[in-house]
């Protein structure tokens, strides 16, 4: 019995030490939920006013993104589609006008003689045609008084990586000849092209269709030589007007200087060989070209070119150009047989808005001999850069014909040039 | 006959020329478009490239001439880097008459697009000339920001090593090395910069908005009424309104800048003209592209 109530009495002091450890842990645990919720309570607190903080950042982001994006992605890959679907494969479209106003003092009423005209509307269109080529097209569109028409300016085909580091060309395009023939109307400095091109390549100098093969001569003296052939459909212009089975051929050799780090000079030299109409008898059976046989590649044309390029400090350039050529003939239908001419142009480019030039012509044509045989030309100009796309020029000509009853004349051109879309010019 | 030796001889000089030789002996040929592309690479390539670049420095990058010589350099490249993106208007007609189409963007093996993976600011959200010459995939000057010029010197020597693997090891070297140069004097240049954060300042084209956005400053206007139109009197007159306005002290112009509009500005309104450089080798303190950021913030926080 006595041993039982001590077992008894040594159990219910366990028990009892049991509970009130039980009590004092329920108390500690009571103590650390309180903190825990005041941890929670704080924690909440800052996610609610860190989401302020975001929510004010969106806004600001979503103010900001008309004017500054930045998308924490790389930039698009180059060349990537711009339009969903096939668009995307759609070619590079561009249109190039010029809009030319005229007063002169030749009482002949004709195209461009004191009227405003849409000289030229160009409409280019340029792609990739696969990972070897490429295709050029360039449709002009005339308001001629009597001839509004449409013509293919260019249109070529170029093939790239082809032998010995060649590229080929195929199509319609502007020759290589010089320096003022391969550029179009609205890319001249001034608001038309010199007498010689004029007079011995056509109106706007010689475009024909044919094949090109271009390279660049790699060599110890580290001079660049580039080299240029061509084989052009004949009939074109006035130099080569006749035979369109006989091939006109064209080489252009071209090499560059740096004279310093800010001035360059660049020199060309060009060679053609033709052919001209045969004689042609008029109803009455007269010859109304000169008597004679036709020599096979009768016409040779041989032309120089010299650029010097200086560009000044903050942006401004001088750039003086020049080109002769001159002919060895066996005259058919033009009377002068040994007609030649050049220009010299100098161009200023003074400040982001302006340029100014004059250029001097001095030819010896086709059709005129005699005492009286040479035209000159004097024509100074400023150019408005209103923008990269849009240019006005300004220029006086002043002429002395070769035409011996023909009277001096005196020119003003304005000129409004535009564009919209690409305008990609081939390097020259 | 003369004629018949003189087109064999030059056939037999175009094969020779063109023939392929060993590249053990010889470096490798770098055409960059910028002398700040033609920096970086040297960091990265050290002695092992020779490196050509197009633009003068003192030139806007935007009206480049390409000339027969950079035909030339381009012909013979082993390798091209350039900008990506539409900053270099002239380079597409430029490898048209090259013809490597191993040159040519996006997808030519042997071209570097420095662009890649860079943020770009300024992605227009609309494409109209009305907005003056606005870049398509947004501003293209992001190598003022030296983060992006880690990121240059990166696409360099990924590029590099990707074509020259057994080289690998020493772009990648080069490459942490230029990266770790950057990160030291990005310290300096923020500390430089702190005391003039949130500085407003006028820019003569929109170019320097990668450099004012890493080191704190405000363009709140530039000389061009929209990217690449001459300056006009009526938005000048709206420039000096808003510059007395918001206190401006500075214009920012680069060397192929005129300096008449920026001085007529100056003079209405204060402000004195900085001519920072945007290429290296633009000034003769950026002789390379961590002397160019350094002489940019010196210039800019000088009192």
């Amino acid at each position: 019995m006595r041993i039982r109530s001590v077992y008894f009495s040594i159990l219910f002091l366990m028990i009892s030490n049991r509970a009130f450890a039980s009590e004092a842990m329920l108390e500690s645990m009571q103590k650390d939920l309180g903190s825990l919720k005041e941890t929670v309570a704080s924690l909440q607190s800052i996610v609610e006013s860190q989401s302020e903080v975001l929510r004010k950042q969106s806004l600001k982001i979503a103010t900001l993104e008309n004017g500054r994006v930045s998308t924490g992605v790389a930039a698009p890959p180059a060349g990537a589609p711009k339009m969903a679907g096939v668009q995307g494969f759609n070619p590079e479209i561009g249109v190039t006008g010029t809009v030319q106003v005229k007063s002169t003092q030749s009482s002949a009423d004709e195209e461009g003689n004191d009227t405003i005209a849409l000289k030229e509307l160009e409409l280019n269109f340029a792609q990739v045609v696969d990972p070897y080529s490429r295709l050029d097209a360039i449709l002009s569109f005339n308001d001629n008084i009597e001839r509004q028409n449409v013509d293919i300016e260019e249109a070529y085909y170029t093939r790239w990586g082809l032998p010995l580091g060649f590229t080929g060309q195929i199509g319609k395009f502007r020759s290589k000849i010089g320096k003022e023939n391969l550029l179009h109307l609205h890319r001249l400095d001034t608001t038309d092209y010199p007498l010689v091109i004029r007079d011995f390549f056509g109106e706007e100098g010689l475009a024909a269709s044919g094949a090109r093969l271009q390279n660049t001569i790699p060599n110890p003296m580290d001079i660049p030589i580039e080299i240029t052939g061509e084989i052009l459909r004949g009939n074109n212009g006035p130099s080569f007007s006749g035979i369109s089975r006989r091939p006109i051929f064209n080489t252009h050799l071209k090499t560059y200087f740096e004279l310093s780090k800010d001035a360059n000079l660049e020199l060309g030299w060009t060679t053609l060989f033709g052919d001209e109409n045969p004689p042609i008898v008029d109803g009455a059976g007269n010859n109304v070209t000169r008597s004679g046989g036709q020599d096979r590649y009768g016409v040779k044309v041989f032309g120089g070119d010299a650029t010097f390029n200086w560009f000044l400090p903050e942006g401004k350039k001088l750039k003086w150009q020049n080109e002769i050529y001159f002919q060895n003939r066996s005259n058919l239908v033009h009377v002068n047989d040994d007609p030649w001419g050049f220009y010299s142009l100098v161009d200023y480019k003074f400040s982001p808005k302006f340029s100014a030039g004059i250029r001097f012509d001095y030819l010896e044509p086709l059709d005129v001999v005699g005492q009286h045989r040479r035209s000159t030309a004097v024509s100074p100009y400023i150019t408005l850069w209103q923008s990269e796309f849009a240019d006005f020029k300004l220029q006086y000509s002043h002429t002395e014909s070769a035409s011996g009853n023909a009277k001096s004349d005196n020119m003003i051109f304005l000129q409004a040039d535009f564009i919209i879309g690409v305008d990609k010019h081939p390097v020259q | 006959m003369k004629t018949k030796n003189i087109f064999l001889s030059l056939l037999c000089f175009l094969i020779l020329s063109h023939a392929p030789s060993a590249r053990a002996d010889k470096k490798i040929k770098i055409v960059t478009t910028t002398s700040t592309f033609a920096s970086i690479a040297k960091e990265i390539a050290g002695d092992k490239v020779e490196i050509y670049f197009i633009a003068s420095p003192k030139r806007d990058i935007h009206f480049i001439s390409p000339t027969p010589k950079d035909v030339m350099k381009l012909k013979s490249a082993d390798v091209f880097i350039h900008a990506g993106l539409d900053l270099e208007a002239w380079r597409g007609p430029l490898l048209d008459v090259v013809g490597r189409t191993e040159l040519m963007w996006p997808s030519g093996e042997k071209q570097i697009d420095a662009s890649k993976g860079i943020t770009l600011l300024e992605i227009p959200t609309s494409l109209s000339r009305a907005e003056g010459d606005i870049h398509l995939y947004g501003n293209p000057h992001y190598w003022m920001d030296p983060a992006n010029g880690k990121i240059v010197a990166h696409n360099i020597a990924e590029g590099l090593a990707r074509l020259y693997p057994e080289d690998g090891d020493f772009f990648q070297k080069n490459d942490e090395a230029f990266g770790k140069k950057i990160d030291e004097k990005m310290k300096e240049w923020e500390r430089i910069a702190s005391p003039h954060k949130d500085e407003p300042i006028v820019t003569y084209h929109k170019n320097w908005s990668y450099f004012a956005e890493r080191f704190g400053f405000v363009v709140v206007g530039q000389l061009e009424p929209k990217p690449g139109i001459p300056p006009t009197p009526k938005h000048m007159a709206e420039l000096i309104h808003l510059m007395k306005e918001k206190g401006v002290k500075v214009i920012l112009k680069e060397s192929y800048q005129e300096s008449r509009t920026p001085a007529k500005i100056a003079k209405e309104t204060g402000a004195k003209v900085l001519l920072l450089a945007q290429s290296v080798e633009e000034t003769k303190e950026a002789s390379d592209y961590i002397s160019m950021i350094d002489y940019n913030i010196r210039e800019l926080t000088r009192e």
